[in-house]
């Protein structure tokens, strides 16, 4: 070793240049690659297993994100028809021809269910966009929400595709009409509900107005009968006709709670209008 | 919900001669009722393939029948028959609230809202005050503008049962909403009870 530093210090390159073609024999063009080509592999490998790594995460996140809506039910109902092995499904009644197939018009009923299902959730995802996006530049909400419902929204769109080419099948351009049908049949669902709500109200209404009514006449026959201790109010309401006499003293006893508020309020009105 | 290809399969079974599903499970059971529902309406229809008709022509059957019930309530109404025409206009309700699902919710309200108020007109003419009030309250939900009648129907109906307080609001709502309305110089009459209400109301 010593010598060698020696004779590297104190000779001329010559020297090296002859000591290093000694020790290290030429090396072919190839081998010569094998370390850059090993570091580029081990570079572009760990940069790929990490980035596939990263990326499977983040889709398992996102399947991991809850779902916007509940199960689809409407369409589990025509999806399972659709797979209905329906020799089995209609053994009930042993006796009895067994059903060949589910017949057509089972299939469209189920079809315009899932649509009208569609149309609700749709319309859900259409309102609450909005406001969504309001709390979210606001930060009120997380990202996850939105990315829950962009999924929702992508879902519903590839839903509604599936439902037109599901209705084209059954009959020619039944796919154009078939939302505009499940439309018409949330606003009539939505109709009937509100009807339904406010005659709800009958019954109650007329039990009260009934037992109103009795209590009322028996009032009224007993102020007849002691017309002379007839009370004072008793006396002023009873001005006009008979069914008048009804009609005010029936204001009476309402009025007792809220009446000077009420005075107020009618007063102020009254100048405003005036 | 899941992805695009997936779903659960349901126990389903069919009736082989009413072709009604059923199912064993029985969280599923509104939804297999309204199928059931929805295809028997499927079936009553005569258009080629079955299919319902876009909602926007509706088959006049249906509502030359509704508007001739209409009619004889309404000449029944004059008679004073109150009670024979409540019995038709209780016919055209239902009748019009059985259309078809699919067909036009905007007819069915513009008919309901009409046969409602008559029927309110026909439940003052026999005193029956809840009754009217409850019916001008339904007929005032399916139509809000250019419904003056119904307003003060049913402000009148509370007037007569002595809910006071409860029909100055309401004929006050009604007073906004109509002045906006297309019958905007119609509001006479809606006034006229307002100003009534506030005179009761004031002197009590």
């Amino acid at each position: 070793m010593d010598n060698s530093t020696n004779s590297t210090n104190s000779s001329s390159s010559n020297s090296t240049y002859e000591n290093w073609q000694a020790q290290q024999p030429p090396k072919s063009f190839w081998t010569n690659l094998t370390l850059p080509i090993l570091y580029l592999t081990i570079l572009i490998g760990s940069l790929y297993t990490f980035s596939t790594l990263y990326r499977k995460r983040q889709v398992n996140k996102a399947a991991k994100l809850e779902s916007w809506f509940p199960p689809h039910q409407a369409r589990d109902v025509y999806l399972s028809l659709l797979h209905l092995d329906p020799s089995e499904a209609s053994e009930g009644a042993d006796g009895e021809k067994k059903l060949s197939k589910v017949p057509d018009s089972v299939l469209k009923a189920a079809l315009m269910r899932r649509a009208l299902e569609d149309i609700q959730r749709i319309m859900q995802l259409r309102t609450s966009k909005p406001a969504l996006q309001n709390l979210l530049q606001r930060g009120s909400v997380g990202d996850e929400l939105w990315q829950r419902l962009l999924r929702a929204e992508k879902e519903m769109e590839e839903e509604v595709k599936d439902v037109v080419n599901e209705a084209n099948a059954f009959a020619p351009n039944w796919g154009q009409t078939i939302f505009q049908s499940a439309n018409e049949m949330h606003q009539n669902d939505l109709l009937r509900k509100s009807i339904a709500d406010i005659q709800e109200k009958l019954a109650a209404d007329k039990t009260w107005w009934e037992g109103r009514r009795a209590g009322m006449q028996a009032e009224l026959l007993q102020d007849l009968d002691t017309d002379g201790k007839a009370s004072e109010t008793g006396q002023k309401k009873t001005g006009g006709s008979d069914d008048d006499a009804v009609l005010v003293e029936s204001g009476g006893p309402a009025q007792d709670q809220g009446g000077a508020g009420a005075k107020k309020n009618t007063k102020g009105k009254k100048g405003g209008g005036a | 919900m899941d992805s695009v290809e997936v779903f659960h399969q349901l126990p389903l079974t069919i009736d082989p001669s009413t072709k009604a599903l059923a199912s064993t499970d029985p969280s599923l059971a509104a939804e297999i009722e309204e199928v059931n529902k929805l295809h028997r309406a499927l079936l009553s229809l005569d258009t080629p393939n079955q299919v319902p008709p876009p909602p926007a022509p509706v088959n006049p059957k249906r509502s030359v029948q509704i508007g001739k019930m209409r009619e004889t309530g309404n000449a029944s109404y004059k008679k004073g028959a109150y009670a024979d025409a409540i019995k038709m206009y209780d016919l055209a309700i239902r009748m019009a609230s059985e259309r078809p699902t699919w067909e036009a919710a905007g007819l069915v309200r513009e008919e309901l809202g009409a046969l409602y108020n008559n029927r309110a007109q026909a439940n003052m003419g026999l005193q029956a005050w809840a009754d009217g009030a409850v019916d001008a309250e339904t007929s005032v939900e399916m139509k809000r503008l250019g419904n003056v009648k119904a307003w003060w129907r049913r402000g009148q109906c509370l007037k007569e049962m002595g809910r006071l307080e409860e029909a100055v609001d309401w004929v006050d709502t009604g007073l906004e909403w109509e002045r906006a309305g297309p019958e905007k110089n119609g509001l006479g009459e809606l006034e006229a009870l307002a100003r009534e209400l506030r005179k009761a109301l004031g002197r009590d």
